[in-house]
């Protein structure tokens, strides 16, 4: 009896073979791919590169500011740079396609750059980081965070001391 | 003479896979398996099979990080292909290292070794991009016949 039925339904059902190289095909929604990296809210605290288990992640200096490199080619999309990044900069795509010729080999990188900018307080060349938001109390607000990005470390460090002063 | 030599240029040759684990977790191996043997992701439909033995290969599927161990062993089975082949990396540890790179128990990356000509990164990668890598040998090994 089960025989026939599994006869019946593939009989209904047709070829359970994925058409892919022909054809479209189905990847899941939280398929874990190809990292993606956003540079305009990233904090540059560099956890990611620390907790890369095969050291893909790098951050190195760049007379332009700070550049973001991971190598898809070592990458082994744990997703603990995206689990760990405190401002979700990091983000999975559920995107598998990397097969690609040798020669493409060391092409294949995620890169984005924190550029420099020139703080508008003390005039200190900087990078224009997203301000620090976690552990924050109490929170940051929009306005907050406007007045903060245009700032270097020493003078973010002082307006949170003034704004804890006020409250 | 000339219709012979018309017809091997009509006629599209099959390739035939091998599989070396130069030290691979055996990941990639699954998924290599899975490419061949469940029916949903068909790489016979590619036109090529796997085979048993080094001599009938035409296209190396290498997965692993090449461990010291292992080397010796793979490199003589390397040669053992005969030309043309295609070499594939399958997996990130054959290609970099992945989580292994700067271990002094393996010799990653394995271009060092072998001319490798298709890279599929992933850990392991999804049987969708190793039929994608495969086309892409099958490609490869059409212009080097």
């Amino acid at each position: 009896m089960n025989v026939l039925t599994l006869f019946a339904r593939n009989l209904l059902r047709g070829p359970v073979t994925d058409p892919y190289p022909f054809g479209p095909t189905v990847t899941q929604k939280r398929f874990r791919g190809r990292i993606e990296f956003d540079a305009a809210s990233c904090e540059g605290c560099k956890l990611c590169e620390r907790v890369c288990p095969s050291g893909a992640i790098k951050f190195s200096k760049d007379p332009n500011g700070l550049a973001f490199d991971c190598w898809h080619a070592t990458c082994v999309f744990c997703g603990t740079c995206a689990f760990y990044c405190p401002t979700g900069s990091i983000r999975q795509t559920n995107d598998w396609s990397l097969a690609h010729v040798a020669a493409d080999k060391y092409r294949m990188v995620e890169h984005g750059l924190i550029p420099n900018q020139t703080c508008v307080e003390c005039g200190a060349t900087t990078l224009d980081t997203a301000p620090m938001q976690s552990g924050v109390k109490p929170p940051l607000t929009a306005e907050d965070v406007a007045t903060l990005r245009p700032l270097c470390p020493k003078c973010r460090a002082k307006f949170m001391k003034n704004r804890k002063a006020k409250k | 003479m000339n219709i012979l030599t018309n017809l091997k240029t009509i006629a599209s040759r099959s390739p035939w896979l091998y599989r070396i684990n130069a030290g691979s977790c055996n990941g990639c191996d699954v998924e290599l398996a899975t490419t061949a043997l469940i029916p949903r992701w068909d790489v016979e439909r590619l036109g090529c099979q796997y085979c048993g033995s080094p001599r009938h290969a035409d296209i190396v599927l290498i997965t692993g990080p090449l461990t010291r161990h292992v080397r010796d062993a793979a490199l003589r089975l390397y040669e053992e292909i005969p030309d043309p082949k295609v070499t594939v990396a399958v997996g990130v540890c054959p290609i970099s290292g992945g989580i292994f790179r700067e271990s002094y128990a393996t010799c990653a990356p394995i271009d060092q070794y072998f001319p490798v000509d298709v890279n599929i990164p992933g850990c392991p990668p999804r049987p969708q991009a190793i039929l994608d890598g495969v086309a892409k040998a099958i490609a490869i090994w059409r212009e080097r016949l």
